[in-house]
């Protein structure tokens, strides 16, 4: 999957290689939660009770990466810090196809001019509610205030990836940095 | 060299008018995309080549265009630095075994 691939790549070159049996775990989880990234660990946890297609596991996966590649390239306080686990959950929701016209469509969440961001705004909320225990007003100050910075830093894909062939132009830029950085 | 080769800028400006990249944009931002920027990066770069033998300089606007420095992708600071700091190495427990 090109998602995922772009991802391991940028893993790997900020030093953070990843092993499928260090980095990955399958488990089964309560209610309906696809997966998680554990910071204390470094470990995606995928839910194996939850997910049964394989596109949901290439975006469950590509959602996990993206923290697992935040927490890598950033002092990302997870625990305590409501305002740094909110712009990664924007982030994760933006770049990993989570909020796809068609994804929306199948949860009865319908809308067209710029709706893309109002499903990152909602399932960032979701996702920190699942994952903390705080207010659903403190997800939502949280994720209103750093929503412009996250929802606009795109790496490592340097665009928002609509489909596999924008994540395969995106892997492409991505492999061809170093031109570009010779020129800065 | 320009950043790009000059048929990548071509390929995205074709991209960029296409109708299924003017639905993910209008989708994700409200507003149909401006590709008029790409062409322009496109006939920057076909310029460069033909003068290529006369030692030309990569034109700067190749160079600044804002694609390029798109906060990340070229190791420049990510918006994102607002809300947190980056770190100057790995995570020292990436790679410690598990308990």
């Amino acid at each position: 999957d090109p998602y995922a691939r772009l991802l391991l790549e940028a893993l790997k070159q900020s030093g953070c290689t990843v092993f499928n049996d260090r980095h990955f775990s399958c488990e089964n989880c309560d209610g309906c939660v696809s997966g998680g990234f554990d910071a204390a660990t470094s470990q995606i946890v995928l839910c194996q009770n939850n997910i049964r297609q394989q596109s949901h596991m290439n975006r469950v996966v590509t959602h996990e990466l993206i923290h697992a590649f935040d927490h890598c390239r950033a002092h990302v306080d997870w625990f305590k810090n409501v305002k740094h686990l909110a712009c990664s959950e924007i982030r994760a929701a933006n770049l990993s196809g989570d909020c796809t016209l068609m994804n929306e469509i199948a949860r009865f969440k319908f809308g067209l001019k710029g709706h893309h961001q109002t499903c990152v705004r909602d399932r960032a909320i979701r996702s920190i509610l699942a994952v903390r225990k705080v207010s659903k007003e403190t997800a939502e100050k949280a994720v209103n205030e750093v929503f412009d910075a996250c929802f606009n830093d795109l790496e490592p894909f340097g665009r928002i990836p609509h489909s596999k062939a924008d994540a395969k132009r995106a892997y492409r830029d991505f492999q061809n940095r170093d031109r570009y950085n010779a020129n800065l | 060299q320009p950043p790009r080769s000059c048929e990548d800028y071509w390929g995205e400006w074709k991209h960029c008018r296409g109708l299924r990249h003017a639905f993910h944009h209008y989708y994700a931002h409200g507003e149909l995309p401006d590709c008029g920027r790409w062409r322009e990066d496109y006939e920057a770069c076909r310029a460069w080549e033909r003068d290529r033998a006369a030692a030309a300089q990569v034109p700067a606007s190749l160079l600044a265009c804002p694609r390029l420095c798109r906060p990340g992708l070229l190791g420049q600071k990510p918006c994102s630095r607002r809300v947190w700091k980056l770190r100057k190495s790995p995570p020292p427990d990436w790679y410690l075994p598990l308990d």
